[in-house]
């Protein structure tokens, strides 16, 4: 079908530096990028593949060269909103093609074509473009056109270059700028109630889901694509606690979702209607009655948290899509939100986390607050931890 | 069915225990009249027809030929369908060797075709061992059809089998001479 | 007969009814009868397969009677339930094995620690015991607890036994259901045995990054005085280890095993070596390389005396299971037993564990000096010479081999000095000696064969032990949701059909597509036979994580238990399901959410047998090599047109999915290419999400292609949505369900069993 064989697993592969026929981007060459645009359905091309500058047959074998990929796309619900989602899928589907790897994304990416694949016939950047295009349109039938620009011209990249820093640069300001008072639409998922059959996940743009993997603009761009999938958007609806931040018609989806389970979500709170919690979060937030504060730890924690009891066992606390007051499951970047148990004090309450957590966290709470809340390389018991906040002013 | 018919198999790890033992077929005129007899036969093909050379062709070329001078669907096991794919043919059916005979044992089964049960099942290049213990299973829980193993090792498990032709000329021959029996019918 | 009052009562004392870990479930110790009507409701559509090896029964002085046709024994048995009543025998025989290892370990502990030893599997494993808390509602604490698990199996064991007489069970059905009681309750032993030994050993737990150890019988360096340890229980072997530590000797002595006790002992040491699997004893030991030679316990040829005596090595038994009529010296002074050793060539059986370990290494140093010329490997010169008389014509050797090897060619040639096709041999040779048994000019080809032999050392890794509870919990939810495409094991022995590295090549092809591949016993060494350009074996390529893409040795056959024991805590740690005394719950759940699979390319031993019965009354499908058909049952389906009802667990309504998974509970599969595909399908489950079951036909697509060729024919019967079809293949596979008529057929998010059969298990415990 193709000049290579395609498919999810060659993902992971590596192509080490003795083995690459040639190579684009990567930490030798300055200049290289991809970016996709969505575009009217007039101003796109569809199955337009241009390469501007040398191919892969043109270079040295062994070369390191600049690359920009150009992706325009257009289709009737698409909007500019998914561009960064979709452009995360030009990475999944490079490394889809065997003999093949892509490594990061937007300025920094970084593409390998194995000898072999080379020989085999992947002698073509227009290759890569006919690939990408059929699994773009395949998995993702709103793209109604696309077309591909792949520039190795190394002037022209720069050029490219510096207009999508500009993009990027837009995206992020968006990004971090978005909260729940902006939207509209806050989206669900129930993916998991295969295993936690009552569990539903609420994701606002300042609540990413707690298994880490879909925040709010995925979501928009799950239910766009594809409308009867397990994520579902949540009409906003009223603000009905604005103490524990609950909205009235999530609400009401919970109670429909949860089979009558759970009525009443507080968005920001781990300790009155807290959010339920699957079995996939990568933190869990404990409350600790004796300090009257939180403990957070990840999953990736080995060893006891301060009250003794290991990840694992919390984890069994937490789980199982019951609502648990003083035990909450969260994504990780749910530490980073200006929300971040907003209801029960934010940053003010939490008094241990693990190093690694606290070093993540650290981007967005004050150093001087900071400072005062213990991890596992402070104290290793509640004893000890009540000593600490005594210490630092907060008992 | 009389021990007058028994007969030792080429491996060890064959011989039978027990009472009940294939008719053996030394003739390829014999072979032919089996077969022509049969009214909704079926052949399985067992990996080893893909990479046993009998004289300067394989041993799947025999088969396909035997096939098809009676259009006899084709059930081919293992990874064979590959190599007829590559030789044209399309199998009837793709059933791992335990699936089909597992299936066979019902009457009531629509077969291959959907023409009903098979009253005759021929089997070549299914590995030795494995082809044996599917002939006991049709042996004792297939009544209704009649098994013939075209196996130069020979099967007394199955109905009708072929003595031990340990050379690969004589084999030949006698492959060579059931597909012009049979065409010759 | 059902359960007395005061049985009841008994149960709830050796549980310990009123510790509140959990409350306790519907079946606690079931016995023969509680769990019939789950095996029987597998049975409804998995249908037994009988192949039989005989057509007679001679089981009884009525006969023999001949079974063929409509004819029954004088008992009034037919074929069908002649062949489930033996393979309920074999099915003992392997529980039996692991039963009476498990006893023997737990009582030397005991004797070592006392009774109140407690349990303790590190900080990465809380829930110790799965299969013994889903199995009997204990939570074991101590050994103490531990026996009390084997008791359990002994107990049920007598009425298993009992219902193999003539003139009693007469139905195959009711057969396979005592049959998977026997696989169950090998389970427990299972578990109850590596728990037992990696407490009171020391043995890895809680970590994953084991040592990588050396394999192969050129990893061993016969200057040095050899020892070689057969079977599979360890505690002689540990014996040894310690006492060459207290005598500051272990560089200076060589400790090698044979099958599974090779692999425990790696696991107590690294040092240790492994030469490999079971097909490899003969040859080893024929090559007269052991000083001495140890025997314990299962999968130990029985002409073990012999050859040690033909090579002038020592022998010890260690095993009141395997006693080759010796003398028992534990009561006799070492010094004497050595001086018999020595002077006579004498053998021994020492059941003193540590008497034997004294014993063998003394004798390994006196002997070792006297030996080295003996420790030469036939050159080809020589090879050629003792082959002299073959002509390649009678093909004697070839009839009698039971892997149905071309040993004749092989042979001729080497006499001609080419060792090419001998070396090929090698590598698919099961070790059974039957060739030279049958050669009529007494070529010994077993030893003709060291002259063909590469001898490479491999990297293994020591087996680890328990899944982590945490890696459950990271993993819970792709397997559940599909996105993982499955878990496979592969177990079992070394009677493969092709050359010994194929379980290599599956397990990387399986990895490569993420799966979560472990491996156990002989299997797990055969995985490590297999280099890749760098000269690199799985176990140095892939990270020994229970993880997507990743490869993990669990350890010997007893460590089985752990794979059967992640997917029980899958549904308990991950689902929250309650395990305890709830057998049905567990199952259930694994054989609708737990895309797992248990692959036996080489299924040899009983033991192996009695393995894949219960991992089938677990839910776990089995996939065999060819030499399985030999086992006389499978359990199969009949695809499409099978019973493939389940209630929904949100309408509590029936539903027909229409859909064959998993398509069969124990297959053969004939060649490694056609094993690969049938795996990846046993790992479809009902419950898969749509992008799980979308990534789970990509592997089953991509691998078909590359194997058999083309799409597969029966992909109308896993594509349930048009969503589930994998983007790759869109196209084709569209043009493909519209030739063939397809329609989309009904997603479940919490399908089960329970409720299409009558069971104490309420629906709603399947959603808590």
């Amino acid at each position: 079908m193709y000049a290579a064989d395609v498919g999810p697993q060659y993902e992971g592969e590596r192509i080490r530096k003795s083995d690459f026929h040639v190579e684009f981007g990567g930490p030798d060459v300055s200049h290289k990028g991809e970016l996709v645009t969505v575009k009217g359905l007039d101003e796109v091309e569809h199955d337009k593949i241009i390469v501007t500058g040398p191919d892969i047959k043109d270079l040295p074998e062994g070369s390191s060269n600049r690359i920009f990929i150009k992706v325009d796309v257009a289709g009737e619900v698409l909007e500019k909103d998914l561009e960064a989602v979709l452009e995360r899928r030009v990475h999944q589907y490079i490394n889809y093609i065997e003999g093949v790897f892509h490594m990061a994304q937007r300025y920094d990416i970084w593409i390998r074509i194995h000898k072999n694949a080379f020989k085999k016939g992947l002698n073509s950047l227009e290759e890569i473009g006919r690939i990408l295009i059929d699994l773009f349109t395949a998995e993702l039938p709103v793209i109604e056109k696309m077309s591909i620009e792949f520039v190795t011209d190394p002037a022209k990249v720069e050029e490219l270059l510096a207009e999508a820093i500009k993009v990027y640069k837009e995206r992020d300001a968006k990004v971090k700028g978005l909260r729940e008072e902006d939207v509209e639409e806050f989206y669900g998922c129930v993916l998991c109630q295969s295993f936690a059959p009552t569990h539903v996940c609420v994701i606002t743009p300042e609540r990413i889901s707690l298994c880490g993997a879909i925040n709010w603009f995925d979501g928009r761009a799950a239910t766009k694509v594809d409308p009867e999938g397990a994520q579902f958007a949540i009409p906003k609806g009223n603000l009905v606690d604005e103490e524990g931040i609950g909205y009235d018609t999530v609400n009401q989806v919970v109670t429909e979702r949860s089979m009558g389970e759970t009525t009443q979500f507080s968005l920001h709170s781990a300790l009155s209607f807290p959010h339920t919690s699957c079995g996939c979060f990568e933190a869990i937030v404990f409350y600790i009655p004796e300090v009257d504060g939180f403990g957070i730890v990840s999953r990736d924690f080995v060893g006891s948290t301060v009250i003794g009891d290991p990840f694992s066992t919390l984890a069994g606390m937490a789980s199982g899509g019951k609502q648990n007051e003083g035990y909450l499951g969260i994504g990780v970047q749910y530490l980073l939100s200006p929300k971040f148990l907003i209801a029960d004090g934010g940053y003010s309450r939490v008094a241990w986390m693990t190093s690694t957590l606290k070093e993540l966290a650290s981007e967005e709470v004050p150093e001087d607050l900071l400072a005062k809340i213990a991890t596992e390389k402070d104290v290793q018991n509640v004893d000890e931890l009540t000593e600490f906040m005594q210490n630092a002013g907060r008992l | 069915m009389a021990s007058e018919f028994m007969t030792t198999p080429y491996y060890k790890v064959n011989i039978l225990t027990g009472t009940k033992a294939a008719k053996v077929v030394s003739e390829p005129t014999e072979a032919a009249s089996i077969i022509d007899k049969a009214t909704n036969p079926l052949y399985v093909f067992g990996a080893e027809v893909i990479d046993s050379p009998v004289g300067d062709r394989l041993l799947i070329d025999y088969a396909l030929e035997i096939a098809k001078s009676r259009d006899i669907p084709i059930c081919a096991t293992a990874h064979v369908k590959k190599k007829m794919m590559e030789l044209g043919v399309r199998p009837d059916s793709t059933y791992d060797i335990i699936e089909i005979v597992h299936f066979l044992k019902d009457k009531s089964w629509a077969g291959v075709r959907g023409k009903g049960f098979h009253d005759l099942v021929l089997f070549t290049g299914v590995r030795c061992d494995l082809a044996e213990r599917g002939l006991s299973t049709l042996k004792h829980f297939a009544p209704h059809l009649k098994t013939f193993a075209i196996c130069r090792r020979s099967h007394p498990n199955a109905d009708f089998a072929l003595p031990v032709i340990p050379k690969t000329e004589k084999w030949r021959v006698y492959l060579e001479g059931v597909i012009s029996e049979l065409g010759a019918v | 007969m059902s359960k007395g009052k005061m049985r009841e009562e008994e149960i709830r004392r050796i549980i310990r009814a009123d510790d509140e870990w959990e409350p306790v479930g519907p079946t606690p110790m079931p016995n023969l009868t509680d769990l019939r009507n789950w095996d029987f409701r597998l049975l409804d559509t998995y249908e037994p397969f009988y192949a039989p090896f005989c057509d007679l029964c001679c089981l009884c002085t009525y006969g023999k009677c001949d079974l063929t046709g409509d004819k029954k024994g004088a008992c009034g048995i037919d074929i069908a339930a002649q062949q489930a009543r033996w393979i309920l025998i074999c099915s003992l025989m392997g529980t039996a094995a692991h039963g009476a290892h498990g006893r023997h370990m737990i009582e030397h502990l005991i004797e070592k620690f006392g009774e109140d030893f407690k349990i303790d599997l590190g900080s990465q494993v809380n829930v110790e015991a799965p299969i013994i808390r889903t199995v009997m509602g204990l939570k074991p604490e101590n050994l103490g607890d531990l026996r009390k698990a084997i008791e359990y199996v002994e107990r049920e064991m007598i009425h298993l036994v009992s219902a193999t007489h003539m003139g009693q069970e007469g139905s195959y059905r009711d057969f396979e259901s005592k049959a998977f009681h026997a696989g169950m309750l090998d389970h427990v032993a299972l578990e109850a045995a590596d728990i037992a030994q990696i407490v009171g050993y020391g043995l890895p737990t809680s970590i994953a990054d084991t040592a990588l150890v050396d394999l192969g019988w050129g990893a061993i360096d016969v200057k040095k005085p050899t020892i070689v340890v057969v079977g599979h229980n360890a505690v002689t072997a540990n014996a040894i280890v310690d006492y060459l530590r207290q005598h500051d000797l272990y560089d200076k002595v060589e400790v090698a095993g044979l099958c599974c006790t090779a692999l425990d002992m790696t696991r107590y040491d690294s040092g240790a070596k492994v030469i490999g699997p079971l097909s490899r004893q003969r040859f080893f030991l024929k090559a007269g390389l052991a000083d001495v030679v140890v025997t314990d316990e299962q999968c130990v040829v029985t002409d073990i005396p012999q050859m040690a005596s033909e090579a002038g090595a020592a022998m010890i038994a260690c095993s009141d299971k395997i006693c080759y009529g010796l003398q028992e010296a534990s009561a006799m002074a070492a010094d004497d037993i050595l001086k018999a050793v020595l002077e006579e060539q004498k053998q021994f059986l020492i059941l003193d564990s540590e008497k034997a370990a004294e014993v063998i290494v003394r004798a390994a140093l006196a002997l070792a000096p006297t030996r080295q010329e003996r420790k030469k490997i036939m050159t080809q010169e020589e090879a050629a010479l003792v082959s002299a008389k073959c002509r390649g014509t009678c093909e004697a050797c070839n009839r009698a081999c039971p892997n149905l090897l071309p040993v004749n060619v092989a042979i001729n040639q080497a006499r001609q000095g080419d060792f090419a096709k001998l070396g090929s041999v090698f590598l698919r040779c099961i070790g059974c000696a039957k060739c030279e048994e049958a050669c009529v000019n007494d070529i010994p080809i077993q030893k003709v064969m060291q002259a063909a032999a590469a001898s490479d050392t491999y990297k293994i890794r020591a087996g680890r032990g328990p899944i982590h509870d945490v890696e459950i919990r990271k993993v819970g939810s792709p397997i559940v949701l599909g996105t993982i495409p499955g878990v496979v094991l592969f177990a079992g022995c070394s009677n493969f059909p092709g050359d010994i590295d194929d379980v290599a090549w599956l397990a990387e092809e399986l990895a490569r597509r993420k799966y979560i591949v472990t491996l156990s016993g002989c299997a797990a060494m055969a995985a490590s036979m297999r280099k890749d350009e760098d000269g690199k074996t799985i176990y140095e390529k892939y990270i020994p994580e229970f993880d997507a893409g990743c490869i993990v040795n669990v350890g010997s056959c007893v460590s089985n238990a752990h794979v059967v024991g992640a997917a029980i805590k899958i549904a308990n740690i991950f689902a929250t399901l309650p395990n305890r005394a709830n057998f049905e719950l567990m199952a259930d759940y694994i054989l609708n959410r737990v895309g797992a699979c248990g692959v036996v390319w080489g299924p040899y031993s009983q033991k192996a047998l009695s393995i894949g019965t219960g991992a089938v009354r677990w839910g776990i499908p089995v996939v065999l090599g060819p030499h399985g058909s030999k086992y006389r049952r499978l359990f199969m389906s009949k695809k499409e047109a099978s019973d493939w009802n389940v209630i929904d667990g949100r309408t509590k309504q029936v539903v027909n999915t229409e859909e064959p998974t998993p398509e069969h509970m124990m297959l053969v599969t004939e060649t490694k290419e056609r094993a690969l595909v049938t795996i990846i399908k046993q790992c479809f489950r009902r419950n898969d999400t749509p992008p799980g079951r979308a990534i789970k036909l990509n592997s089953y697509i991509s691998a078909y292609k590359q194997v058999i060729g083309g799409l597969p024919d029966d992909l109308q019967n896993f594509v349930r949505t048009e969503k589930e079809i994998p983007i790759v293949y869109k196209r084709e596979v569209i043009a493909y369900l519209k030739e063939v008529g397809w329609k989309p057929k009904t997603v479940l998010s919490l399908p089960t069993l329970i409720g299409t059969y009558e069971t104490k298990v309420p629906i709603e415990a399947t959603i808590k």
